[in-house]
């Protein structure tokens, strides 16, 4: 086996990539080809802290998923699970309600 | 009726002198023990920055409290109160036995997980020992 695979190398170097794939990868030599990025998994927030309960009383939790104008970060921007998502979107809500979160910022 | 949780948050101006939002308290609390209910916290966040103006003020001065009643026309009377005083620019009551009690379910979930996992870490030492012993 590892003297087949010698000669093969020495013989077409062009299509390196192709034989080197089947081959063991290392995760340096795969990021060379054609994907040069590999975007990180954004995990949920609520998830992580094991979040039973997301409380509108707490502002400053609440405020990194909004946008500067005020809008409400969308998931795919977050990373939050559909679950947290629906929990952190009502007590957004509320914090409005009472004036601790903006509707819309600006002035 | 079974009992509900509610949380009341109102604002005054800012420029109400204390005794005057200590009054108000007090006549809410009043009204909420005349029908049978009990306020389970009171908090006064105090001045705050609101994120938004409010009949053209900056800040407001925040109270907190937490109602455990059982009387569902509690809260329509609190609100009409908070609604007539002219100190008060804003309040919000919300619900929130339903959340408490989900919160509390899934905790209990999350604990009975925990509780299984290193269990069956131990079993599975347990029965190769016992597998062990009987091969031997």
């Amino acid at each position: 086996m590892a003297e087949e695979n010698a000669p093969q190398q020495q013989q077409a170097p062009a299509p390196a990539p192709a034989s080197g794939r089947p081959q063991g990868k290392p995760p340096g030599g795969a990021r060379r080809g054609k994907r040069s990025f590999v975007r990180k998994k954004k995990v949920c927030r609520f998830c992580v802290d094991k979040a039973d309960f997301i409380d509108y009383k707490k502002a400053d939790i609440l405020a990194p998923f909004l946008q500067e104008r005020g809008k409400i970060l969308p998931r795919r921007m977050t990373g939050t699970c559909a679950r947290h998502q629906r929990w952190l979107t009502v007590a957004i809500k509320r914090a409005q309600n009472i004036a601790l979160l903006p509707f819309a910022a600006g002035r | 009726m079974e009992e509900r949780v509610y949380d009341l948050i109102f604002i005054c101006r800012p420029d109400t002198p204390e005794p005057d939002v200590d009054k108000l308290v007090s006549t809410l609390e009043h009204a909420v023990t005349e029908k049978g209910s009990k306020i389970e916290k009171i908090e006064k966040w105090g001045r705050k920055r609101m994120a938004y103006r409010v009949h053209k003020l900056q800040e407001g001065f925040y109270v907190y409290m937490v109602i455990r009643s059982s009387h569902g026309e509690l809260v329509k009377e609190l609100e009409r109160r908070l609604k007539v005083s002219d100190a008060v620019i804003k309040y919000l009551t919300v619900r929130l036995d339903e959340e408490l009690k989900r919160e509390e379910k899934l905790k209990k979930i999350r604990e009975r997980r925990a509780a299984r996992r290193p269990r069956k870490a131990t079993a599975a030492p347990a029965a190769a020992d016992g597998q062990a012993a009987a091969s031997l």
